[in-house]
């Protein structure tokens, strides 16, 4: 090649480059420009303004986490996908913004005994559809599609979904004639209105968009519902860009109050990325965890709302049915280890608590009986509960069972990388302080490999660590984390430790039938003292919500009781 | 033998070779266990679990899953990647053509900027300009990519705002059609000039980052082969006729000064392609390299199998190409000899 022609290669290069950066903040410096584009948020727009704001006419998020799934039926609780649900797919009633009260959804009216949408055994729900109400693609609502959304979950049944909620409770859905949802339930459950309220799968689609593509397949998914949202909400789901962005516009046909923005959101799974692009102002919110508060304190423009607490408490799970010679070969603890209620309070009271709040939550989080979260009805600030640790109490407590002395190794395994292998390590750290015989193995592994483990039955380790899953009411938690014939009290066998398991079904089995809540509030309260004394968890925190935005962000109002990151983007402005 | 015998031999040697790659890929993977964890959830049953492996297919012995596999490859099915939500080969192209862009956008940056400061040094040997080149270029070398990258974000993206992270604006990308899935070449084919300022915009600050680190080792390497070359007689003579010294470097020195320096970057574009899952998790640029990382990282087999199983099968054509051309420029490889 001749030396004109690098000369102009080099030339063309640069100047490509510098073009690039010049033109490209002054493209977006255009006001006018922004609008049109609906305001994509970008770097050149944060310039423009000079001070740092994403362009009106869009909100942008950062989440931490791509969807797995959009479709109500497939969606895992607790993952990505719950998020993009709740902006742009409705339910027959919705949790009230600014409380954990009901409000009425697609259902004109929330179902009470009062106003006789609920029959007196307790077993039949009918929801009084909206009229007047379109699908994002045009078609009308009405009952048969509620109706079909839940049929159509209970005939998927898919495994990573929460089907269960609809399968283990609803014996027959039908249309009454004049035009109503109405659900009848296998038995009487207190906690059935709120459940559907909160849980995604729940959600009302399209019934002409799943026929039009796909229709319905026992146990497999729909590929075009998984990547695609029709459904009711305020938002319409317009593109997944994958490894990028989610896009959303403004649905100008939403029978209640219209969103004032657009939503993008972002999928930005470096959180230092996430917080640069919050403090450049890139982003409107971020997904983040109260171990970022320090990167963000103090920063210019963003503004950090810490109230409340995330309804998924990290807990220490207890294997009370270690299967024989699978444990990992430095363990030295017998199979019944945790059988002994002594050992469980023992470590109970042996775990420093205000390190993990201190530390790794940097003081964001609380504490919460065994097992309603704060913030839950039933819940009970008197109920006793383990938030100081306690070494005195704790040494007492191995010397009854008589571990003292010979000590004894144990592996306890979890995810790497996040807040569970800090919460493992602070339980390393609290047990072998207070004793060197005492030896604990924090087992950090990658997220498939946990979750491979964590779903066996019997799980081949003595301990792990994990949130719990964000449920809506008592029942939920206690029938998943205490109650013996439960699931987790099924694999790690909890019948084999409880001084009384009886009782404690017992007594969960009739707070899940109890509809009259002053009673319910008492039997949970029961629950929280006899589980104080015979715990099956040791919970070492309940994390507290640290959402991060911009300070021009109008309207925020966050509610732990939603999906993460516990917001309805619609109800945002931006001044 | 005649060259087009020994092309259509080895072409039908190649589905052999190809099918046992794909034994070898699979059964590497799978030593690492089942591939059902990415597919898993925390609070699955193991009734769950045994409808998820069989939706999979991974209840099935390994020779059935391998042939289930191996089917769906055929079929143009690489199965679901976990990490993306996806098929396979949905996701792939995509992924691929944004590393490929991001790496030829370094290669350009690392180029321009590694020929023309090893001229500028090697030519102005020992003195001023040669040092100064010579801490430029070990600097890009010797930092680290994650902090250089982090460095030019918070000045170009917060601090001054001047560039983005990610790959596109996401309403200028979403008007114009992607045929090639290189941004910039789709956005000349719609001649949406807009949107090639975007896609170049988006592109700068990566390019930068990962052009950097490959500029050091073309320009130490053009440098030092200029200086070998200014020493050489026909230099001398060249000087001796009475040319120009301006164009004793261009026209003699530097041309052949560049015949080491080009074998050197064809070997950098490489390392690009490679190199450039730092620069892609920093930058939010959604190529190969980030999706392959999460994919290591979280466990997806199906998606690990896939990229390794396109890389085998590329190495086998690009051995093939290259046993050709030798074939041609000596027929002893073709006969055998």
């Amino acid at each position: 090649m001749g030396d004109g022609r690098w000369r102009l290669l080099a030339l063309l290069a640069g100047l490509v480059l510098l073009v690039a950066g010049c033109t490209g903040a002054g493209e977006t410096g255009d006001a006018d420009a922004t609008a049109d584009t609906g305001g994509a948020g970008t770097a050149s727009d944060a310039a423009a303004g000079g001070e740092g704001a994403a362009p009106a006419g869009t909100f942008v998020h950062a989440a931490d986490d791509e969807p797995l799934s959009i479709d109500p039926a497939q969606v895992e609780p607790g993952e990505g996908g719950e998020t993009m649900i709740l902006q742009a797919y409705e339910r027959l009633v919705e949790i009230d913004p600014n409380g954990p009260d009901l409000i009425p959804g697609l259902s004109t009216e929330v179902p009470t005994r009062d106003n006789g949408l609920i029959s007196d055994d307790g077993l039949t729900y009918t929801f009084p559809i909206r009229e007047g109400v379109t699908f994002h693609d045009g078609s009308e609502l009405t009952a048969d599609d509620v109706k079909y959304s839940w049929d159509r979950v209970i005939e998927m049944d898919l495994p990573e979904s929460a089907a269960d909620l609809l399968i283990d409770n609803v014996a027959e859905t039908a249309v009454t004639d004049d035009g109503a949802f109405e659900v009848t339930l296998t038995s009487p459950t207190a906690s059935f209105l709120r459940a559907v309220s909160t849980a995604m799968v729940a959600s009302v689609v399209s019934q002409d968009a799943v026929e039009a593509n796909g229709g319905i397949t026992a146990g497999e998914p729909n590929e075009f519902m998984a990547t695609n949202m029709v459904g009711t909400g305020p938002y319409t789901f317009v593109a997944w860009n994958r490894g990028e962005n989610i896009q959303f516009e403004i649905n100008s046909d939403y029978w209640g109050e219209p969103a004032n923005l657009d939503l993008r959101v972002e999928i930005v799974p470096d959180p230092d990325v996430r917080v640069l692009g919050l403090r450049a102002g890139d982003y409107d919110m971020i997904e983040t965890d109260p171990s970022f508060i320090g990167d963000i304190e103090g920063a210019e423009g963003v503004v950090i709302y810490s109230e409340g607490l995330l309804l998924e408490p990290i807990h220490i799970g207890f294997n009370l049915n270690i299967p024989k010679d699978q444990l990992p070969s430095e363990d030295t603890i017998p199979a019944d280890f945790f059988h002994d209620p002594l050992v469980r309070r023992a470590f109970n009271h042996a775990y420093d608590y205000d390190a993990f709040l201190q530390g790794a939550l940097g003081g964001f989080g609380d504490f919460n009986p065994h097992y309603v979260p704060q913030g839950m009805f039933g819940y009970d600030p008197e109920a006793p509960l383990y938030n100081q640790q306690d070494t005195a109490e704790a040494e007492k407590l191995f010397r009854e069972a008589g571990l003292w002395d010979e000590g004894f190794t144990v592996s306890v395994i979890t995810e790497e990388a996040n807040l569970f292998e800090i919460a493992a390590l602070v339980l390393k750290d609290s047990l072998e302080a207070l004793n060197p015989k005492f030896q604990v193995r924090v087992l950090a592994v990658a997220e498939a490999q946990f979750d491979e483990a964590h779903a066996s039955d019997p799980v081949p380790y003595a301990m792990w660590v994990k949130n719990a899953d964000p449920f809506a009411d008592p029942d939920a938690y206690m029938q998943a984390y205490e109650n013996p014939d439960g699931e987790w009290g099924q694999i790690h066998g909890f019948a084999k430790g409880y001084e009384n398991p009886e009782q404690i079904a017992s007594l969960i089995d009739e707070a899940a039938l109890e509809l009259d809540e002053t009673r319910r509030a008492e039997l949970y309260s029961e629950l929280e003292t006899l589980l104080y004394n015979d715990p099956m968890w040791l919970i070492a925190a309940q994390e507290g919500i640290a959402n991060a935005h911009r300070d021009n962000v109008e309207g925020f109002v966050l509610n732990p009781l939603w999906p993460r990151p516990n917001v309805k983007f619609a109800l945002f402005n931006k001044s | 033998m005649q060259i087009r015998d020994y092309v259509l031999r080895r072409l039908l040697v190649l589905p052999l070779l190809i099918v046992g790659t794909s034994i070898i890929v699979f059964s590497l993977t799978r030593i690492g266990g089942s591939p059902i964890g990415i597919y898993l959830s925390h609070e699955m049953s193991q009734d769950e679990v045994a409808q998820l492996e069989e939706r999979f297919h991974l209840d099935d012995p390994l020779p059935v899953q391998y042939l289930f596999w191996a089917s769906g490859v055929v079929r143009g099915d690489l199965g679901w990647s976990g990490v993306a939500a996806a098929p396979v080969t949905q996701v792939f192209p995509t992924k691929l053509a944004a590393s490929m862009e991001l790496a030829i956008a370094a290669a350009i940056v690392a180029v321009v900027l590694g020929l023309a400061l090893g001229t500028y040094a090697g030519a102005r040997r020992n003195r001023l300009p040669d040092h100064l080149t010579r801490v430029f270029s070990i600097s890009g070398a010797s930092m680290p990519l994650f902090w250089f990258a982090i460095l030019l974000l918070i000045v170009f993206w917060v601090n001054l705002g001047w560039f983005p992270v990610g790959r596109s604006d996401a309403d200028i990308y979403g008007r114009i059609a992607h045929p090639t899935g290189l941004y910039t070449v789709d956005a000349l084919l719609a001649g949406d000039f807009a949107a090639l300022r975007d896609a170049l915009w988006h592109l700068a600050l990566p390019a930068i980052t990962l052009g950097y680190g490959a500029t050091a080792i073309i320009a130490r390497m053009m440098r030092s082969s200029l200086v070998e070359e200014l020493q050489e007689d026909y230099v001398d003579a060249a000087r001796a006729k009475g040319l120009p010294e301006r164009l004793v470097l261009k026209r003699h020195a530097r041309r052949n000064a560049l015949i080491p320096t080009v074998t050197v970057i064809g070997l950098t574009f490489g390392f690009l392609l490679q190199g450039a899952v730092v620069a892609e998790i920093i930058f939010q640029w959604p190529g190969l390299g980030r999706w392959m990382a999460d994919a290591v990282l979280r466990g997806d087999q199906a998606t690990i199998m896939a990229y390794v199983l396109f890389t085998s099968v590329l190495f086998l054509f690009v051995n093939l190409a290259v046993d050709v051309v030798y074939a041609y420029l000596d027929r002893r490889v073709v006969l055998g000899e």
